[in-house]
């Protein structure tokens, strides 16, 4: 069904990206914020805007029928998640298909399916997707001993029901496996509600690709090329890029096949990411898990192709189907993304909420910023520390190396100490230069050699 | 895309906005703008307020307009009073930085501690959670709780007194 006035349930960089898609397609906007964002970017741009409750996001941003109900008092037909929040609670989808409203996602089910990690290996292994080795559902410290002794040490336990490296431990023998286990399912229980465990065989040098699909529900699916985002802290992404040029063009190719064969498998509609474990040293590569939402990470993809996410998920949401078929879509050149968070490197990343009191962004040939922030912007204590994403686009990657560190030397904040110094020494590190890099590289290796200059 | 908004959009908007629970509506279309209320503190109004003005420009580009600063969270105050009064020998907590202060693990589960308390130096007190980094807080010393001097889901302001004990 056509759609013609969008409700936004989300907030800061993500919430002005999705209002300027829905602007580029002549779609109404009407905003949902907290109290502490009500003169946001988004809120000021948007024809609408209504303050859902106070700034906690659990009185806001996070209450499901809250947003669905601002939505149909707004006359919104169509309502865009963004990501974090609510993007990935099938409670959402559910309440927009009860009220009529287009959800700008995937079908709660599917949502469902795929937000439960042992399901989605399911659906994966049926899709004859490759899969690193491990079990299904651990049920006993016994059972994970008989497990691990079978896929070898050491091993990694993880959630079903999460991430963010919540409820992952690594066990590397068997005297480990016991203790590994009961804090692995207690951490899982405590964050997620839900202790069920599964393992997989632990890879100790290992890059994340992930490939950005699109589908249009009905078994069509193209991927946007894939991304690298093996630069990581705490498991959270800090620099992401596309392509990724550390893997041979062969697996690469497999890996685009991997990730639309189980989209496909699934009918999968909306924007989704297939992401994967590169094992560098085996040459080999084992999915991971489906996010089913746009993420923070699509600029690099966009930059690469030329073609616009966002629009592309609200196409398919009012029934338009993909404005583009595999082969028009083309890569070319190199992007690079930073994260900007509001942190203090020096005290341990720290996130300092306050007011921005100078905000000069570099601009020029190749470089993009997608950020709510002005000068005067106030960053509020109850979200997220990130306050834009640096995007760059050359025709190399070194070519890309360098322009983006010229952007981050010309880029002035002030007001919250932010990440830009941490960004500068991974981009100016010799072992990011020549691409020699794993997930745990920053963590173990920079921060080892180090100290981070203050700005 | 839409029609223009007739009056009965208008009255349809306003009992839309009666039975939504929303706080605050405020829309613009075109040269109008509208703007709801739900001000519980609206001396003897039944209903939502309702104020219609004529804009007299179109919208301003963002560039433009400098949003007013927004007014920096205020938390409240420790109104338990001078740090004086405690009593030699009280022990006081403060919180790591500004953030929202948590008395339980997990909502619904029961307070890490409660006035009464007997605590080690490595007990929990608290969760103090700025932009999604949690902290916890512990006693550093042992002894008893004898304050509790925050609620909880309260903004605190960073060295805001949360906890006094009585060392051991």
């Amino acid at each position: 069904m056509a759609i013609s006035r969008l409700f936004i349930a989300n907030r800061g960089e993500i919430a002005l990206r999705v209002l300027r898609a829905a602007q580029a397609l002549n779609l109404e906007t009407v905003i949902g914020v907290s109290d502490a964002d009500r003169d946001s970017m988004a809120a000021r741009l948007a024809d609408r805007r209504l303050v859902l409750g106070p700034g906690p996001a659990a009185k806001s941003y996070l209450d499901a029928r809250l947003v669905v109900q601002a939505a149909k008092a707004s006359g919104c037909d169509a309502l865009h998640p963004g990501y974090g929040f609510l993007s990935e609670r099938a409670e959402l989808a559910r309440l927009c298909d009860e009220h009529g409203i287009v959800f700008v996602g995937p079908e709660p089910d599917m949502i469902e399916a795929l937000g439960d990690k042992l399901r989605a290996r399911e659906m994966a292994a049926a899709a004859g997707v490759p899969l690193v080795p491990g079990s299904g559902e651990i049920a006993s410290a016994a059972d994970a001993r008989k497990v691990a002794d079978q896929i070898g040490y050491p091993v990694l336990l993880k959630a079903s029901a999460g991430g963010g490296g919540r409820g992952m431990v690594i066990v590397n023998g068997p005297a480990e496996v016991e203790s590994g286990f009961n804090r692995a399912s207690a951490e899982a229980l405590a964050a997620f509600n839900d202790g069920t465990l599964f393992m997989e065989r632990f890879v100790p040098e290992a890059r994340h690709v992930e490939v950005q699909l699109v589908g249009d529900g009905k078994g069509e699916v193209v991927h946007f090329g894939e991304r690298d985002c093996s630069v990581q802290r705490r498991y959270q992404k800090v620099i992401e890029e596309a392509p990724c040029v550390a893997m041979p063009a062969e697996l690469r190719a497999q890996l685009h096949q991997a990730a639309v064969d189980l989209a496909k498998s699934v009918n999968y509609r909306n924007a989704g990411t297939a992401e994967f474990l590169y094992d560098v040293t085996r040459g080999e590569i084992y999915f991971i898990e489906v996010n089913a939402r746009i993420q923070v990470e699509h600029p690099v993809s966009e930059m690469i192709t030329g073609r616009d996410l966002v629009q592309e998920q609200l196409r398919i949401a009012s029934g338009q189907g993909l404005s583009v078929s595999q082969d028009q879509i083309t890569v070319s050149g190199h992007a690079i993304e930073c994260r900007i968070n509001a942190e203090d490197t020096r005290r341990d990343f720290v996130p300092v909420p306050g007011t921005i009191t100078r905000w000069r962004p570099p601009e020029g040939e190749g470089i993009r910023l997608d950020s709510h922030i002005t000068e005067g912007a106030s960053i509020p204590p109850f979200y997220d520390s990130m306050i834009g994403k640096l995007i760059v686009h050359a025709d190399t990657r070194d070519a890309a190396i360098d322009r983006l560190i010229g952007a981050l030397d010309s880029f002035e904040v002030e007001g919250v100490p932010t990440t830009i110094p941490l960004h500068r020494a991974i981009l100016k590190d010799p072992r990011f230069r020549s691409n020699t890099i794993h997930t745990r590289w920053l963590e173990q290796d920079l921060f080892a050699s180090q100290p981070l200059a203050a700005e | 895309m839409s029609a223009g908004k007739n009056l009965s959009d208008l009255e349809q908007l306003i009992e839309d906005f009666k039975r939504s629970g929303l706080r605050e509506l405020h829309a613009r279309h075109g040269e109008f703008e509208i703007y709801l209320s739900q001000d519980a503190d609206a001396p003897g109004l039944d209903a939502p307020k309702v104020s219609v003005t004529r804009k007299p420009a179109a919208k301003q580009a963002a560039q433009q307009s400098v949003p007013k600063e927004a007014p920096a969270p205020t938390p409240a105050s420790a109104s338990s009073g001078a740090e004086a009064s405690w009593p030699a020998g009280s022990e006081v907590i403060r919180a790591p930085y500004l953030g929202t202060f948590y008395r339980s693990p997990k909502p619904g589960a029961a307070p890490y501690v409660e006035v009464g308390t007997t605590v080690e130096a490595d007990s929990e007190l608290c969760l103090v959670e700025v932009m999604k980094l949690f902290t916890t807080v512990r006693a550093g010393v042992a002894g008893k709780i004898t304050h509790v001097l925050a609620s909880d889901g309260e903004l605190v302001a960073a060295e805001q007194p949360l906890f006094v004990i009585a060392a051991a």
